[in-house]
């Protein structure tokens, strides 16, 4: 098999396998866990030279085939467990995650915090949960920390997401309950919040973070324990189906009652609005590759960043308006950014490096083209029609000295 | 390039560090299996066969070595000796299998430090990124001839370059005069001289090019120093190589000349870096900042500070151009050139402070559009977010950075600005002017 590649006549590019003469049938010729990272036994290294019958003949080709389809048939079936929150927004994280491994042949169970009676469910992604139970997931409710009386010690899941604490004292009793159930892969949810700021950016995995944020000290237990593969995972913002808090909303709902909008000065704070499919094939690929993903923090993100001021344009071109932006201090106009602005008033923006590194992910969000399919839903669930009341808008416009409406 | 083969068995060979034309290398104990596989190919493809004969050496032969295409890699598991290069095929394998599960085999290139040496023509080389490229390709075995008017000396020896060192670099490079505008002058000047790549580091339009392209009909590879700022202004960032660019932009005749290198069929690389830095640097990036750093001035910067910018070091870049010569995976292709991480503008003045031990400068904010400075430069660089990643050269040439920003600019000042030497005079005229609008008196140090 003899590739060329573009520039042939000078750098002749071939390739060529060669599979060993299978003298030693009972071993395959590939390569030895010892000194190369071999991960599964589905491992696509159990490669057939599909050209290079010269080699040693058909049978060696034949013996790598039925080497293969075993391999392929033994491709292990996951029982997956996901303990999820019930409210916030890395929520629906774990209802793509559930439809993902799902549609990939795994037995799936979300584990919600709380009742399922509770007003909490009637929010997307819970609201939607139908659309799970009809694809074969179990959906449960209850109390994490008493996650033993629930499933007990012999649960036969061998993967267990935590995409529900914020600390140590919310994912402790799920670990501790896991490690001792022989759970093989644990996944934690954390959040790229707990990077410490620095003049350089992105925060890349690896970076220096706040030693006191609680999703480090659950990154550091979890890492203690004797799990086979463990992982987690620091996202930003999310938009996407099923989002439990408001991410796009915010600008659409004053680009399309036309109204200005307010954003923090200088408007070219860098920030990342990855699509949460980004996040569930993240995950889903630390699944399909655990040696790979093993003891690794992942950034789950997209990767692009955007800026404040683009994010407005991109909604607004997404809504097909106009936008008018308006630029305030919030310090000197003695509005608190926190309940003024969707996003930290600051650069906040991570790298999926490892992800691309040590996984071979990519990211498919494009986020032009997911707020326009989430302009779409805005506008079939009505909610431009909707009577919102923009006091502290009011306040900023009233302050700067600008009209109301563009 | 070399081309590994792997089969089962305990005795192995080694290669001979090899030219970089395919060269097919058999792992396989059984001597007749491979012998006639490889005869086979031999035949059929017109390889080099390099039988490997000593095991132990198997991995020093390979060092540099890295996987360039996707494939699976089949070695015996005994061979410890394929470790390394098994390893690092594995781990691009992994990652390409992931994209396409059509292609198996790995194909293994050598690092350009194994190739077999080169004629190469560097138009310019005198004063900055040419003077450490020409360094490496010396170094690597390579004769280099620079092309330039001669204005600045052809070589000068490095603060930190061995007298030895400097005789010895300074005797091999070679040198043509002349006026690259002058095309006429240009491609008689190269007709006939049989270079074999081209690094073109001061080329600014495409105009430029064709007299070398006439002159040098069997070039091997044109290896062009573009620039980032190409790249068309973006709310959506970093810059990829895929992005969008600017047919506007200040930097249209590089676009120009990347296009006109793909038109004419030519082997060609273009490198786009950001912006540079390091000792010698004749653009005044790190030099403004030590100069007010030096007295002890604020730093006026523009707007908000938060304007987000790339620095990469001069020496990472040099070892970026050479990693793409005779690289196959490099022909057809651009890359981003810069540091592994960003930094804003704040973040570059308490960066230098730091690299320099200078104290943590005050930076004062002002808006430019309430000033005229004429002609003058106000700030170096440019008032936007400019950044680029740097992850299609990390994954298909094997190149990272590896200067941060702190002790890249370290570098820069302990082998330059700190022992007095700078290519611009410090000119405060516009901080003066900033300084006054915002009522800020300066005491300077002496």
């Amino acid at each position: 098999m003899v590739m060329a590649c573009g520039a042939a006549a000078l750098f002749p590019l071939t390739t060529i396998s060669l599979a060993s003469s299978t003298a030693t049938t009972s071993s395959l010729p590939i390569i030895s866990a010892s000194f190369c990272r071999l991960p599964h036994p589905q491992s696509p290294f159990c490669c057939i030279p599909t050209g290079a019958t010269s080699i040693g003949g058909s049978s060696i080709r034949r013996r790598f085939l039925q080497l293969r389809a075993s391999a392929a048939e033994e491709a292990e079936k996951h029982n997956v467990l996901v303990v999820n929150t019930n409210s916030g927004g890395h929520a629906f994280i774990g209802f793509w995650v559930a439809k993902e491994m799902r549609a990939a042949g795994h037995r799936v169970t979300v584990f919600t915090v709380g009742a399922e009676t509770s007003e909490k469910m009637n929010k997307p992604p819970f609201s939607q949960f139908s659309e799970l139970r009809e694809i074969g997931v179990e959906t449960v409710w209850g109390d994490p920390s008493s996650i033993g009386a629930k499933f007990g010690s012999n649960a036969s899941f061998d993967i267990v997401l935590d995409n529900n604490g914020k600390d140590l004292e919310a994912v402790k009793p799920v670990a501790d309950w896991a490690n001792e159930s022989g759970v093989g892969q644990f996944l934690f949810v954390s959040s790229a919040g707990i990077y410490k700021t620095s003049d350089e950016l992105p925060h890349i995995e690896g970076d220096a973070v706040k030693a006191d944020a609680g999703h480090v000290g659950v990154e550091n237990y979890i890492g203690q324990l004797s799990f086979q593969s463990w992982a987690s995972f620091r996202p930003q913002y999310m938009t996407g189906f099923g989002n439990n808090k408001d991410c796009e909303e915010w600008f659409f709902d004053r680009i399309v009652r036309g109204r200005p909008v307010p954003i923090p000065s200088p408007g070219l704070q860098l920030t990342n609005i990855a699509h949460v499919s980004d996040l569930s094939s993240m995950i889903a690929l630390a699944i399909e590759k655990p040696k790979e993903a093993h003891g690794t923090i992942f950034n789950a993100v997209s990767d692009r960043a955007v800026t404040f001021d683009g994010l407005v344009r991109l909604c607004a071109l997404a809504a097909g308006c106009e936008a008018k932006i308006i630029h305030y201090d919030p310090k000197a106009l003695n509005i608190d950014a926190k309940k003024a602005f969707p996003f930290r008033n600051m650069h906040f923006y991570a790298e999926p490096r490892a992800a691309k590194e040590k996984l071979g992910w990519k990211s498919k969000t494009h986020l032009s083209e997911d707020l326009k399919a989430r302009f779409q839903v805005y506008v079939t669930n009505g909610r431009h029609k909707k009577d919102i009341k923009f006091e502290l808008d009011d306040k900023i416009l009233d302050s700067m000295k600008v009209p109301v409406t563009i | 390039m070399v081309v590994m083969a792997a089969g089962a068995g305990a005795a192995m060979a080694t290669s001979r560090p090899m030219h970089s034309v395919t060269t097919l290398i058999t792992v396989d104990v059984r001597s007749t299996g491979s012998a006639s596989f490889a005869r086979r190919q031999q035949q059929q493809h017109k390889y080099e066969v390099a039988s490997l004969s000593r095991p132990n050496l198997l991995e020093a032969a390979f060092t540099g070595l890295h996987c360039t295409d996707f494939g699976a890699f089949l070695c015996p598991r005994q061979h410890r000796f394929c470790s390394g290069i098994s390893e690092v095929a594995l781990q691009r394998s992994a990652t390409h299998l992931q994209q396409s599960r059509k292609s198996r085999w790995a194909v293994v290139s050598a690092s350009s430090g194994q190739t077999e040496s080169k004629k190469i023509l560097l138009m310019g080389g005198t004063r900055f990124i040419g003077i450490y490229l020409a360094r490496l390709l010396v170094e690597a075995g390579h004769e280099v001839t620079m092309f330039t008017r001669g204005k600045a000396a052809i070589t000068q020896q490095l603060a930190d370059e061995s007298d030895k060192d400097y005789a010895e670099f300074s005797g091999k490079v070679k040198h043509i005069q002349g006026d690259r505008l002058d095309f006429e002058g240009l491609k008689s000047k190269l007709s006939g001289t049989g270079f074999e790549a081209v690094y073109d580091i001061n080329g600014r339009e495409a105009v430029e090019v064709e007299p070398i392209l006439e002159a040098l009909p069997n070039i091997k590879q044109y290896i062009f120093c573009s620039s980032a700022g190409v790249y068309l202004k973006s709310d959506l960032l970093p810059h990829f190589e895929v992005d969008a660019v600017d047919p506007k932009s200040r930097h249209k005749g590089k676009l120009d000349t990347e296009s006109l290198l793909q038109k004419k069929g030519v082997p060609w690389t273009s490198i786009r870096p950001v912006y540079i830095y390091g000792p010698l640097n004749y653009n005044p990036v790190e030099e403004w900042f030590f100069h007010r750093l030096k007295v002890g001035r604020p730093i006026p910067v523009p707007n908000s500070g938060l304007q987000v910018t790339q620095l990469g070091h001069v020496k990472d870049l040099a070892k970026a151009f050479v990693s793409v010569l005779q690289n196959p995976v490099a022909i057809g292709e651009v890359y981003n050139i810069s540091g592994s991480k960003y930094v804003t503008f704040d973040g570059i003045a308490r960066a230098c402070a730091k690299a320099a031990g200078f104290a943590t400068p005050e930076i004062v904010y002002y808006n430019p559009k309430e000033f005229d400075f004429g002609k003058k430069k106000a700030f170096p660089l440019r008032d936007q977010h400019f950044f680029t990643s740097i992850e299609k050269a990390q994954k298909d040439l094997g190149w990272a950075p590896e200067f941060g920003l702190v002790d890249g600019l370290a570098d820069s000042y302990n082998l330059d600005f700190g022992r007095g030497t700078f290519r611009k005079a410090a000119d405060f005229s516009t901080d003066d002017m900033i300084l006054e609008k915002l009522g800020i008196k300066v005491a300077v140090a002496a």
